[in-house]
């Protein structure tokens, strides 16, 4: 082979990453725009709501706002503090979580490492059902269904472990309690945390627990040692996600809650309770502006609340797949 | 001549031979089969000989003998190792029924109490002379359904679009804040939904723009579906062979042209399975539609004009206002919402399956 001396080499041709043709530029600016647009809403959302609470946030004080305990808007001056309304929402989303986890994480087992395919594929189904039914409709049932049935369950709790402080209940009117609401909340979360669990044990390295059952070891030695380790990051994401879902619940808590203004702290079978989303969708109807500022604010302590665990959970969720990028 | 080496060390043995984990002893197997019939049994003769309630027959008497059946069965195939292994298939069960059964009970309840409220009259006439105590003879949830549909249609014209867009962003190009976006999206998914309604309020009704109206009900309704469109068409996306896109590119498309004849017509079904997920979200969304758009008793088709009724907050309305007649409508609704979330949700599992079988 002779060089040909005429078309020496040519020379090196520049690689582009950047778009070169105008189209592109404008396919690829509005992608970046609407991307960009979740970021637009987010601040607006909070700038808004600030603006309309601001008023009410120094009028009240925002320590006194956020830790005081009393609510009265026929008082003159109006005094507006949220601590039992974010305590109750607090609380039920405890309760809630604390239920949901071992029922999701049984429900994300059950269908990934026990269940048949042809009963996975039925019960990944169902949980996707459970998690398109509308809050208000959970709302409904549980106001005139399940309701009777869990002060049912809360009486027997009481009479069997009444002497544990967490059970007490001194008025013996067991409905609209904390109890209740997050059992409603339970049923609301665990689709959310069992399909993000699901999904992070299906992404799981099939060898590493069959390794596991080759060396010996059975099914609860193999989750509690292999599974449960390398898919904690995921799970623990998942059930913050839903705790954040539960913070938030607005409708579905309305109806089977009692909502007091004197901070329910621990006894969660009285029928006295706070949550903060429901607080305001009760009070808005009779609301004069003055208090609507006060809900408005009431709200950005809830979204500020509930976007720092959103976000976080976000984070550990993605921080758990790494072979997502 | 070539020698032809054979690297195979052993050759595996067929069938049945080579799973030998899955052969499991008819031992073994009968010894399942009775710990998980005989428990049962033994409660339900208790419970039917004796009526004691069902609560406590199912965990004073059911509950501890299945544990001991589980555990011995467990001792019968592992060993002392085995005890474990028998409480955790009893508890996963256990936990996994307890929120079928709930489901079940909000379904049946739904279905049970809204079908007797439900009827031809009560889906096409309105609200309006209806007091709480009227009689189902008379009007009906039709102002609600056409409400419900022009307001979540007007969201989902303007989501959809800015979700599709956004799962371009996060597939197709380059961004180095990808990763913020997604976390962002994510977090917005969560976004408690009397915030957003609080926030179109305080934006367009409190500070005196319009009065309550149709489209703040579809403005407060975009946080919502925003997430779930973006993410599931992400997904759709995603499933697209690289090498299409590749080839595409190398052909000589500009970026924009190919992906929209090749990427996007190849996640065609991914899409519609988005834009239903997204609709289904927000169609019972009950709480921002309060602070938004209230309530109203008459047709109104101006999204611009006027307080406007949708299913939700029709259900609201009558949930607590006490009188069994009210009570049946509020069944109805909820009927008629559950309805259109199953055929959203059928439509969306037809549409991802097809994807799949083309796949193949």
């Amino acid at each position: 082979m002779t060089l040909n001396v005429d078309r020496p080499v040519p020379e090196r041709r520049k690689l582009a990453a950047k778009p070169f043709s105008k189209a592109d530029r404008v396919f690829f600016g509005v992608a970046r725009a609407a991307a960009f647009s979740a970021i637009v809403i987010v601040s607006l959302i909070l700038v808004f709501l600030v603006s309309r609470s601001a008023s009410t946030f120094a009028e009240q004080g925002i320590i006194d706002f956020i830790f005081g305990s009393t609510w009265d808007a026929s008082l003159s001056p109006i005094k507006m503090q949220l601590w039992p309304m974010l305590w109750g929402s607090i609380l039920i989303s405890l309760i809630g979580t604390a239920l949901a986890v071992p029922m999701a994480i049984s429900i994300a087992y059950f269908i990934e490492f026990m269940a048949p395919k042809r009963v996975a594929k039925v019960a990944t189904l169902i949980v996707d059902l459970m998690a398109a039914i509308p809050s208000i409709v959970l709302g409904l049932w549980g106001a005139f269904v399940f309701t009777d049935v869990a002060a049912g369950w809360s009486k027997q709790l009481n009479a069997l472990f009444g002497w544990i402080p967490i059970f007490e209940n001194n008025s013996d009117n067991f409905l609209r309690s904390p109890f209740i609401a997050g059992l409603v909340v339970t049923v609301m979360i665990v689709p959310i945390i069992a399909s993000i669990t699901r999904e992070i044990f299906s992404q799981m390295d099939r060898d590493i627990i069959n390794a596991s059952l080759a060396l010996g070891g059975n099914r609860e030695s193999t989750l509690r040692k292999v599974i449960l380790p390398t898919a904690g990051g995921g799970v623990v994401g998942g059930v913050l996600l839903g705790l954040g879902r539960a913070l938030g619940e607005t409708v579905a808590i309305l109806y089977v809650l009692n909502l007091v203004f004197d901070t329910n702290w621990y006894q969660i079978l009285e029928s006295k309770g706070g949550s903060i989303a429901s607080m305001i969708i009760s009070k808005f109807g009779e609301a004069g502006p003055e208090e609507v500022g006060g809900l408005m604010a009431a709200g950005v302590v809830l979204f500020v609340f509930t976007l720092i665990i959103n976000a976080l959970a976000s984070y550990i969720v993605a921080k758990a797949q790494p072979w997502r990028k | 001549m070539e020698k032809v080496i054979d690297l195979t060390p052993v050759q595996r043995p067929k069938g049945n031979e080579s799973a030998p984990w899955a052969k499991i002893e008819l031992k073994t197997r009968a010894a399942v089969v009775l710990a998980s019939v005989v428990p049962g049994a033994i409660a339900l003769a208790i419970f039917f000989a004796t009526g004691i309630d069902f609560m406590a027959m199912l965990f004073a008497i059911f509950m501890p003998i299945q544990v001991v059946a589980a555990a011995l069965v467990g001792i019968l195939v592992y060993g002392r190792r085995g005890i474990l292994e028998g409480l955790l298939v009893v508890v996963t069960i256990f936990f996994a029924s307890f929120i079928v059964v709930l489901l079940f009970s909000v379904l049946w309840s739904v279905i049970d109490n809204g079908s007797r409220a439900i009827s031809w009259q009560f889906i096409s006439q309105n609200n309006y002379y209806i007091k709480p105590n009227t009689s189902l003879d008379y009007g009906g949830v039709g102002h609600a359904i056409i409400g419900s549909l022009l307001i979540v249609g007007t969201s989902t014209i303007i989501t959809v679009p800015m979700g599709l867009a956004t799962a371009v962003y996060l597939t197709e190009t380059q961004g180095k804040t990808k990763g913020i976006i997604r976390t962002l999206l994510q977090a917005m998914s969560g976004l408690p939904s009397v915030v957003s309604g609080l926030f179109i309020y305080a934006a367009f009704i409190a500070s005196g723009i319009t009065s309550y109206a149709g489209w703040t009900g579809s403005l407060a309704l975009i946080p919502l579906m925003l997430p779930t469109v973006a993410r599931v068409s992400e997904e759709a996306l995603r499933l697209v062979p690289q090498e299409l896109r590749n080839g595409a590119l190398a052909l000589g498309a500009p970026v924009w042209r190919a992906f929209m004849m090749v990427t996007l017509p190849a996640a065609r079904s991914g899409m519609v399975t988005a834009v239903l997920l997204g609709i289904a979200r927000v169609i019972g969304e009950t709480a921002p539609l309060v602070l938004t758009t209230f309530a109203a008793d008459r047709t109104n088709l101006n999204l611009f004009g006027g307080a406007m009724a949708s299913l939700p907050t029709y259900l609201f309305g009558f949930i607590s206002m006490g009188f069994e007649e009210s009570l049946q409508r509020a069944w109805g609704a909820a009927l008629v919402i559950m309805i259109l979330v199953a055929i959203l949700f059928t439509t969306a599992r037809l549409a991802s399956r097809t994807r799949s079988q083309v796949r193949k």
